[in-house]
Formats: structure tokens, sequence, C-alpha cells
């Protein structure tokens, strides 16, 4: 459904995106992640045709962005961080005003678009009434009309309260699940992440460090976390420490019934042993962490292809 | 396709016109008609008024000094402040949306650069007329309710123009001047409305198409430059009064505002140019 190619841009000089390359599959919720100025907001850009690449060319529905602008467009709807409405108008009237640069929109269906967020009770009040909850819903009313197939959330979560962020989760979760929306976002709040997306892309300093299924992130050795009464024995046994104090990772070929094993006959008391889940915020931060200690960046690991 | 530029027309023009600032200005310019109205109660300021040079041009005083004569006093005297507050509106258009984030929100739709600006620059057009009708309107309404019904006499004397209509005649004129008026002022709008096109701050296209007129101005007074006087915006613009002169010079007149409408043109060519290669990013 989106599909960007090779993308390049510099920004005064700096590189703000090199050679960045990930498809978005029809009907999936993908999660674009980095820290700021990784290059998410520009890439957002070159798929919303506001910001002009330098290199390469971003599609949407196999419509290059950058030379049918209008038409790729009219099957995505955007909304932003800090979204932008004219505060002494009412909300209703700014759908209007959005919706009419998409061409002529129903009323029923922006009626239906300020049903589907909740907001038919506030909807005639001037947005400068709004709370910041309800301004991003009004954003996201607007950008389902008229009726995308996709929808682009750059930051949709940015200042919520934790009612908020959840019912905005669940509002992405039920677009995606009623309506088959394709929807590609990206959040700071790597747990929202996590619960929502199924495929992420990791940019890193301009640069796609990662795409795939968050959970092959950190690999597939398993982690556990041990409490025994003697660690310099414990090592000594095996167990190989990948996050202190208490987190050992497996070889592909251990076993951690052979580990424990191995640690009792030693003398060593194994108290408790209790298989890590990884998070995706942990495998994140790892993983920039161990880019930024390699410092190179070959060809983007891509999980699933 | 047309009613759909008019769909997205009314949506601009509801955007301008919404604005308190909007009303702010127009109640401006009636607080300072009354000024000036008012400041015509005075015996010096009245005294003041030209009569002996209605009485040589074979008139009467009180015959001339009419409710139509004030209103277009109000209108030369309210000019300057109607050109900044144009540049204001016109510096606004483009650059508050772009501050505000409201231009990222369009451009999210599929609408291209061009036709978003030319939107928006028709709304400044009719913008730029409702404002000088508006103030055209109220100075006739307060003059006539202050010095009742009378002919009209024009004296401007940097165009060389002293003339005296009967009412009937007069207001005629005084209509027929405002759309030329409009028409003149809509270089100021469209200089500001350029301006906000480009990556800059909507008080600085403001204040930079203003400079750009104020040392047009300047120029067009200055001896030096006398040999090229009608390349000057500032001077092709008043060709509006031209329309109280006893025979109006329309070859004059359509020479001036085909000069104004090429570099108004021009300027927007420039202005879509600089809009639309611009990346828009937070």
């Amino acid at each position: 459904m989106i599909r960007i190619e090779q993308l390049s841009k510099k920004f005064r000089g700096r590189a703000a995106l090199h050679q960045v390359s990930f498809e978005v599959q029809r009907g999936e919720i993908f999660g674009l992640l980095g820290h700021n100025g990784a290059g998410k907001s520009t890439t957002f850009g070159i798929l919303l045709g506001q910001v002009f690449p330098d290199h390469g060319e971003a599609f949407i529905d196999g419509i290059s962005v950058q030379q049918h602008r209008a038409k790729a467009l009219r099957r995505v709807g955007a909304i932003f961080e800090t979204p932008g409405f004219y505060d002494y108008l009412s909300g209703w009237e700014n759908l209007e005003i959005f919706a009419a640069y998409s061409g002529h929109v129903p009323r029923s269906e922006l009626e239906a678009a300020v049903h589907t967020v909740g907001l038919q009770g506030r909807i005639h009040d001037p947005v400068r009434a709004y709370s910041h909850g309800m301004r991003q819903r009004l954003a996201l009313a607007q950008a389902l009309v008229p009726s995308p197939q996709a929808v682009l959330l750059d930051e949709p979560t940015e200042g919520l309260d934790p009612q908020g962020i959840h019912e905005m989760r669940e509002l992405i979760r039920q677009l995606n699940r009623d309506r088959g929306l394709t929807v590609m976002l990206s959040s700071h709040l790597l747990s929202e992440v996590q619960q929502l997306c199924d495929r992420v892309a990791i940019l890193h300093q301009g640069r796609l460090m990662f795409e795939g299924r968050w959970t092959d992130l950190g690999g597939t050795s398993p982690r556990y976390r041990l409490e025994v009464d003697d660690w310099a024995r414990a090592v000594a046994c095996g167990a190989h420490i990948v996050a202190a104090p208490d987190v050992i990772e497996l070889g592909s070929d251990e076993d951690i019934a052979e580990l424990v094993r191995r640690m009792v006959e030693a003398g060593i008391k194994v108290r408790a042993v209790e298989p890590v889940r990884p998070t995706l915020e942990s495998l994140y931060l790892e993983a920039i962490r161990g880019r930024d200690e390699s410092k190179s960046y070959p060809a983007a690991a891509t999980a699933n292809s | 396709m047309g009613s759909l530029f008019f769909l997205q027309l009314k949506g601009e023009l509801r955007k301008l016109f919404a604005r308190k600032r909007t009303y702010i200005g127009f109640g401006a310019f009636l607080v300072l008609e009354v000024a000036i109205l008012a400041l015509f109660q005075i015996p010096k300021v009245r005294r003041a008024f030209p009569g002996r040079m209605i009485e040589r041009l074979g008139g009467a005083f009180e015959e001339y000094f009419s409710g139509q004569t004030l209103a277009l006093i109000v209108l030369l005297v309210t000019f300057l402040l109607t050109m900044l507050y144009l540049a204001l509106v016109g510096g606004d258009v483009v650059a508050k949306e772009v501050e505000d984030g409201t231009m990222r929100m369009t451009l999210c739709r599929p609408i291209s650069r061009v036709r978003l600006l030319l939107v928006k620059y028709a709304a400044c057009v009719i913008y730029t007329f409702a404002l000088i009708y508006w103030v055209a309107a109220t100075a006739l309404i307060m003059g006539y309710l202050k010095e009742g019904n009378g002919g009209l006499f024009v004296m401007a004397p940097e165009q060389n123009i002293f003339a005296m209509y009967p009412p009937r005649e007069g207001y005629i004129r005084y209509a027929s001047s405002l759309s030329f008026l409009a028409l003149s002022s809509l270089s100021i709008t469209t200089a500001a409305f350029v301006c906000s096109c480009f990556n800059m701050k909507p008080a600085a296209a403001t204040i930079v198409s203003l400079s750009y007129f104020m040392v047009d101005w300047i120029f067009f007074h200055l001896p030096y430059f006398e040999s090229i006087k009608e390349w000057f915006l500032t001077g092709n613009m008043t060709t509006w009064s031209n329309i109280f002169r006893p025979h109006i010079p329309w070859d004059q007149m359509v020479a001036d505002y085909a000069y104004l409408l090429g570099i108004n043109a021009t300027l927007l060519v420039i202005g879509i140019v600089a809009f639309s290669t611009r990346d828009f990013k937070s």
C-alpha cells in the first residue's frame, strides 16, 4: 500500500534521510520508530508531497507521490503531532474547509467521521475550546474524509493523557479492524507501538536500521531472569549475563534445564528461573545502542524478507 | 471543476471573514472616518476648505461642501491606512497558515499548490474590493448624515485635478472610482501575498511589502527619476483618480492598469514558483 524506494534528503547539507526503502502492506499497522531527528517526519513529509526528496520516490497504492501527488493523496489521510486548526472556527467548519480541498464531500461522510471519533457533542464548538485530546480526535476525523485507504499518523498520541492514549489506540485499532485501513504511525511511546503494530521500521540518523516484526529485532536467543546465591560461579558455569544484574541469554544450542543442572551440581543455590519476554523498548534501545557502538551501516536488516 | 473552486473559495472567505481581526479592522476605519468628520466641525478646519476655489470655478461653498465631497476626502485620507491593512492581510494569508500548521494540514489534501494559491489569491482580491467598498460606503453614509446631499468637489493638486460635479454625476464618478481604487490597491495586497509565499514570518511579509511601496513612493517623488516616473508602481496606482477629470483619459488608465496587472501577474508567478518548490516540515 505504501512503498518508499531509496529516499534521500538533505537539509542544509545535513542528511535527513539516506537511501531509505521500506514497504507497508495493505491492511497492516506499521510503526516508524526513531529518535528525534532520525528522519521520521521527513519520511512522512515526502509521503505527503510536502518535502521534495533529493533522490528516490514514494508510492501510495502504486502511485508515485512525486509524479502524481494529487492522485496519490486521494488515497490517504494524515495527522501530525501538533495539528493546526482555525481556532476561531468550529470543529465542523474546520472539517468542511479541509474536506473541500479533497473535492465535494457529502455531509453524511463528515458526520460519519465525527461520529467515529466521538466528537458529535462538541463538533459545533470553537476549536479554541477543545482540549488537546479533542484536537487530536478532530485531526483524525479530518484524516478520515473522504474515505482514505491508508492513514499516516505522525505522533498521534503526543501530549495525550493516559486515558486519551488508550482511546486513540482503540480508535486506531477499530479503524484498522472495521474499515481495513492501512495505518502507518510514528510514536515515541514504544509500548503503544508494541501493542498496535504488526511490523516496524527503525530509522537512525537518517538510515534504515531495521524493518520487520519487532519481535525479530533482538534475534531469537531466549532470555531468562535468574536468582542465584553466587553469580561468579554461575558465570563460570556458562551463564551469559546480557542485562545487569540478572538477565542471561542462552546460546542457540544451549538449554536452560542443562544450565540449571550444571549450576546445581556446582553447589550454586538456584532460587528462581523466569523467562524474560523482551519489550519493543528494550529491543529498540539495545539495537540503537549496538548501532551507535559499531557506527557502521551495512544494508538494513529486513527480518521478513 | 468550477463549482469546486467556488467551494474552496468559500472556505477561504469564511476563514478571512470569520476572524475577529477582520471586523476590528473594519471598525477601526469607521472610527477613523468619524474622527475625520468630527475634525471638520472645527471652524478653523472648515475654513481651510478651499471655498474660494469653488467660487472661482463658479460654484457655491454650501453646495459643494457636501456628504460626497467629505466622503472623498475621507477616502483619500484613509488610503494609507487601507494600504497598511491590506498589506497585513495579504502578508498573513499564506505565512500565518504555515506558522500555525494549518498549511501542512491543507497540503495533505489532493490539491495542487498552484491551485491552492490561486484560491487564496482570489479570496485576497475579494477582500481588497470588500474593504475599499466598505470604507467608501461608510464614508459616504456618514458624510451624507453630516453634510447632506450636494455636489462633488475634487481637488488633487499632485494629479492636477480640480473639478466640480453636480450631485448625480458626482455620485456616479464616486461609485465608478471605487473599482479602480480597489484595482490599484490590489498591487499592495499582491505584493504582501507574494512575500508570504516565501519562507518568512507574516509580519516580515507585511514589512517587506510596505517597505517596497515606501521606497517606490520616495523614488517616484525624487526629481532625478522624473524621466522614468511611469515605472513606479505608486505613480501608476494613482491613476484611479483620473475618473474625476472632466475628460477621463481612458487610454492612459488602460496603459497604467495594464502595467499594474502585468507586475501583479509577474509577482504572483514568482510567489507560486517559490511556494511550489518549498519543503514544508515542522
